[in-house]
C-alpha cells in the first residue's frame, strides 16, 4: 500500500515535472548555437585586424562584422522565429553581395543566431555569449521578455537592442540603447474600435491569447471600448499551448450575442477561433490583434470570407510601399511562402542599422550607431522601403505610419488612419 | 439549456479525444509500469502521418487515418524493441528518462522534417450542423462516433479475445503471466502497437478542429497524465471514464465557474479524487 502510494506521487511528481521541462525542453539543440550557413559564407572571408583608416577600400580585404540575433528558433513559437529570421537573412544576404563601407573600410556581416526557445533568461545567456565570443553591436530579439531581460545589462555591456516587439513599455523604461521596431500597438486601438463599433455595434466579447502581451492589448482596448459607449460581455483569454478545442470558450462567449470579437495570438490558431465562431453562428467582425496577420490567417480559413468585417493590420503584401514588391518577389523566391510584416520589418531594420553605421563612421560604437538612427532612416535606399518609416522618437521607438486594413465583401481594403 | 446542452457536446468531444490518448497511455503502464511521456509525441506524429498521406500522397481522409495508424503503431513497436526492451532489467528512472528522451527526439524529428509552421488538415466532414439552437459539425459528431465504436471495440478484443487476455493477465501479474506461458514480448509490442494506433486515431480525429505543428502533443499528454490518475494507473475504464471527467469539467467549469480557471477545476477534482480514492476511481489490474 505505502509502496503504490509512493508511485503515485512519484508518478505525479513526474508529471509535473514534465510539464515544466515540455515548456522549456521542446528544444534539443539549445545548447549549440544555430550559426545560420547563409550568414556563415561571410565568415569565410580573411577576418583582417587591420583597421583600415581612410585610404581606398577596394584593395583592402573585407573585414566582418558580426551581428547577433536571439530568438525562438525551436518549439511553440518557432515558426515567429523563423518569420523574424528569415528577413534579417535576406538582407544580409544581399548586403554581403557587394559588402558595406564604413571609414573607408569594406565590411561584411555575419549573423549569429542563437535559439532562445522563447525565453527571457535564455535570451539573456544568448546576448552574453554573443557579446563576449562575437562582439556584437547589436541584438535582435523578436519578443518582450527578452527585451525586457536584455535591458538589465545592456546598457553595462554595450550592446543596441533590435527590439521586435510592439509593446509601449520597451521604449518607456528610457533605455538608451534599445531600437523598437514595430510600430506600438497604442495607435491601433482607436481606429479599430471607431470601425467595429460603427460597423457591428458596441457589444464586444475578448478573446485573445492569454500571453502578457495578449493581456496588455486587452488592458488597453476595453477601457477605450468602454469608454465609446461600448459594453463588453465577456472578458477571457485563450491559452493557446493547452487549449484542444475552441467550442467552449466560444460558445460561451457568443452566449450574449456580441457584435463583435476581439481576437488575437499567433495568425494560424487565431484563424481557427474565428472559424469556429463562424461555425457557432457568429455574425459580426473581428478586432484582430496585430501579432496575428490576416492575410497568414487565410491560410486556415481559405479565404477572406470567413473573415468578412475583420479589421487589423495591414498585410504586408497588399502594402504598397516603394521596397514592397521587390521584396516580396525576393522572399517569395526564396521560401517559397508570402513574408509577413515580421519579415519585412527585420529586413528594412537591418539596412537602416547598416546606414546608421556608415553615418556613424564606425561599425563598433553602439552609442555613435545609435546617435545616427535618424540619419540612417533618411538615408535609407529607395527600393529597400519595404514600410515607410520617417522617423525615431527621442525614446528610440521607430515611428511609422499606421497601416490599418479591413475585410470588405471578401477583400482586404486599406483602412485611413489619423 | 441550449447553452448547457452545446456545452455537454462540446465536452464529450474533447472527453473522447482524451479518453483515447489516455487509453494508450493506460495500456502500457499497465503492462510495463513505464509513465510513457512520448505518447505525446506519438500523437503528433499521428496526426502529421495523416496530413502527409492527405495533402501529398492524395488519400481520402478515413484511408489517411489508417495509414497514420500503421505507420505509427510501427513506430511505437520500433520504440518499445529499440529503448524500453533493452531496458527491462534497469530501474524505472532509466524509463522515464529514456521516455522523455523519446519524446524530444520525435518533436525534434518533426520540427526538421516538417517544419515549425502551424498546418491545417483539411476535412471531408466540415459541413455544420445545425439542430434546433445547437451548433455540430460533421467532424465533431465523427469524432464522438468513431471514439466510442474504438472503446468498445477495445474493450471486446481485450475481454473476448484470447490475446486480449494475455495483455490482462500481463497488466495483473506478471511473474503470473510469466509461469503460464504469456509471451511477454509479443504482449509487449502489441500493447506498444495498440497504444500508437490509439494515439494516431485521436490525432487524426482533432486535427482538422485544431492545428497541426510539432508541439501539439503537449495540449493532451499532461491531461492525458491527470486522468489516468484519476483513473487508476492502468485501468481501461478508468482511462475512459476519467477522459469524460476531464473533458465534462472543462466545458462545464469553463461556462458556470470560471473560465479563466478552468484547468484548476481539473486539478482540484484530482486532488479531491486522490484523497478519497487514493489508488484512482479504478484500482489498477481490472478492466
Amino acid at each position: 500500500m505505502k509502496k503504490r502510494m509512493y508511485l503515485f506521487l512519484i508518478s505525479l511528481l513526474v508529471a509535473v515535472f514534465t510539464l515544466a521541462a515540455c515548456a522549456q525542453t521542446d528544444d534539443t539543440g539549445g545548447e549549440t548555437p544555430s550559426e545560420q550557413p547563409d550568414g556563415d559564407s561571410s565568415s569565410e572571408q580573411p577576418d583582417s585586424t587591420d583597421s583600415g583608416s581612410g585610404g581606398d577600400s577596394s584593395d583592402k580585404p573585407a573585414q566582418t562584422v558580426n551581428i547577433g540575433y536571439s530568438g525562438p528558433l525551436s518549439g511553440p513559437a518557432a515558426y515567429y522565429g523563423e518569420n523574424t529570421l528569415t528577413g534579417l537573412e535576406l538582407a544580409v544576404e544581399e548586403i554581403n553581395e557587394e559588402g558595406f563601407e564604413v571609414d573607408g573600410q569594406l565590411y561584411n556581416i555575419n549573423l549569429v543566431a542563437l535559439d532562445d526557445k522563447y525565453l527571457p533568461n535564455e535570451t539573456a545567456a544568448n546576448a552574453k555569449r554573443l557579446v563576449q565570443e562575437h562582439k556584437t553591436p547589436i541584438i535582435f530579439t523578436p519578443h518582450s521578455g527578452g527585451i525586457f531581460a536584455l535591458q538589465v545589462f545592456n546598457e553595462q555591456d554595450n550592446f543596441i537592442i533590435g527590439a521586435y516587439s510592439s509593446e509601449p513599455a520597451i521604449t518607456e523604461a528610457g533605455n538608451s540603447l534599445t531600437v523598437r521596431i514595430p510600430p506600438s500597438y497604442a495607435g491601433y486601438i482607436e481606429p479599430f474600435t471607431t470601425y467595429a463599433m460603427e460597423r457591428f455595434g458596441n457589444k464586444i466579447a475578448a478573446l485573445p491569447t492569454n500571453s502578457q502581451y495578449g493581456k496588455d492589448w486587452t488592458e488597453a482596448l476595453l477601457p477605450y471600448w468602454e469608454d465609446q459607449g461600448g459594453e463588453v460581455v465577456y472578458n477571457s483569454s485563450i491559452d493557446f499551448a493547452k487549449d484542444t478545442d475552441f467550442f467552449t470558450i466560444l460558445t460561451n462567449a457568443l452566449e450574449d450575442d456580441p457584435d463583435v470579437l476581439f481576437i488575437g495570438g499567433p495568425s494560424q490558431p487565431t484563424a481557427m477561433v474565428a472559424k469556429q465562431a463562424r461555425e457557432l453562428g457568429f455574425e459580426g467582425g473581428f478586432i484582430v490583434m496585430d501579432q496575428a496577420k490576416l492575410d497568414e490567417m487565410t491560410a486556415v480559413t481559405g479565404s477572406y470570407e470567413a473573415l468578412e468585417g475583420s479589421i487589423g493590420v495591414m498585410p504586408l503584401i497588399e502594402a504598397d510601399y516603394p521596397g514592397t514588391p521587390a521584396f516580396v518577389e525576393k522572399y517569395k523566391a526564396a521560401h517559397d511562402k508570402n513574408p509577413g510584416s515580421e519579415a519585412g520589418l527585420h529586413y528594412i531594420s537591418m539596412y537602416v542599422f547598416i546606414e546608421a553605421m556608415k553615418a556613424a563612421g564606425s561599425v563598433d560604437d553602439p552609442a555613435a550607431i545609435y546617435a545616427q538612427m535618424q540619419t540612417g532612416l533618411d538615408n535609407l535606399p529607395e527600393d529597400k522601403r519595404v514600410y515607410e518609416i520617417p522617423m525615431i522618437d527621442e525614446k528610440g521607438g521607430f515611428v511609422a505610419d499606421l497601416s490599418v486594413a479591413a475585410v470588405e465583401d471578401g477583400k482586404v481594403v486599406p483602412i485611413p488612419v489619423e | 439549456m441550449e447553452l448547457l446542452i452545446q456545452q455537454l457536446f462540446n465536452g464529450l468531444t474533447i472527453g473522447s479525444v482524451y479518453s483515447l490518448v489516455a487509453l494508450g497511455l493506460t495500456l502500457v503502464y499497465g503492462i510495463l509500469h513505464i509513465p510513457n511521456f512520448a505518447h505525446g509525441a506519438l500523437y503528433m506524429v499521428g496526426a502529421y502521418v495523416t496530413l502527409t498521406m492527405m495533402v501529398q500522397g492524395g488519400f481520402h481522409y478515413l484511408l489517411a487515418i489508417v495509414i497514420s495508424i500503421l505507420v505509427v503503431g510501427l513506430i511505437s513497436v520500433l520504440m518499445e524493441r529499440v529503448v524500453f526492451h533493452p531496458l527491462r532489467d534497469s530501474t524505472p528512472i532509466q524509463h522515464k528518462v529514456a521516455a522523455i528522451g523519446v519524446l524530444l527526439f520525435l518533436e525534434a524529428l518533426a520540427h526538421y522534417i516538417w517544419g515549425a509552421d502551424y498546418q491545417q488538415m483539411p476535412t471531408p466532414y466540415g459541413q455544420v450542423v445545425k439542430v434546433f439552437d445547437l451548433t455540430f459539425t460533421m467532424q465533431r459528431i465523427l469524432i464522438v462516433v468513431t471514439a466510442i465504436v474504438v472503446m468498445i471495440l477495445l474493450y471486446l478484443f481485450l475481454k473476448k479475445t484470447y490475446t486480449g487476455a494475455t495483455i490482462i493477465a500481463m497488466s495483473q501479474n506478471r511473474e503470473g503471466a510469466y509461469l503460464v506461458g504469456i509471451n511477454a514480448n509479443k504482449v509487449a509490442m502489441l500493447t506498444f502497437f495498440i497504444a500508437g494506433a490509439l494515439a494516431a486515431i485521436g490525432a487524426s480525429l482533432t486535427s482538422p478542429i485544431n492545428l497541426v505543428f510539432p508541439s501539439m502533443g503537449h495540449l493532451v499528454i499532461l491531461k492525458a497524465f491527470v486522468i489516468i490518475i484519476i483513473g487508476g494507473m492502468g485501468s481501461v475504464p478508468g482511462a475512459i471514464l476519467g477522459g469524460y471527467i476531464l473533458g465534462f469539467s472543462e466545458s462545464l467549469g469553463a461556462t458556470y465557474l470560471f473560465s479563466d480557471y478552468k484547468d484548476l477545476i481539473a486539478f482540484v477534482l484530482l486532488v479531491i479524487i486522490l484523497t478519497v480514492k487514493p489508488q484512482g476511481i479504478f484500482a489498477k489490474g481490472g478492466v
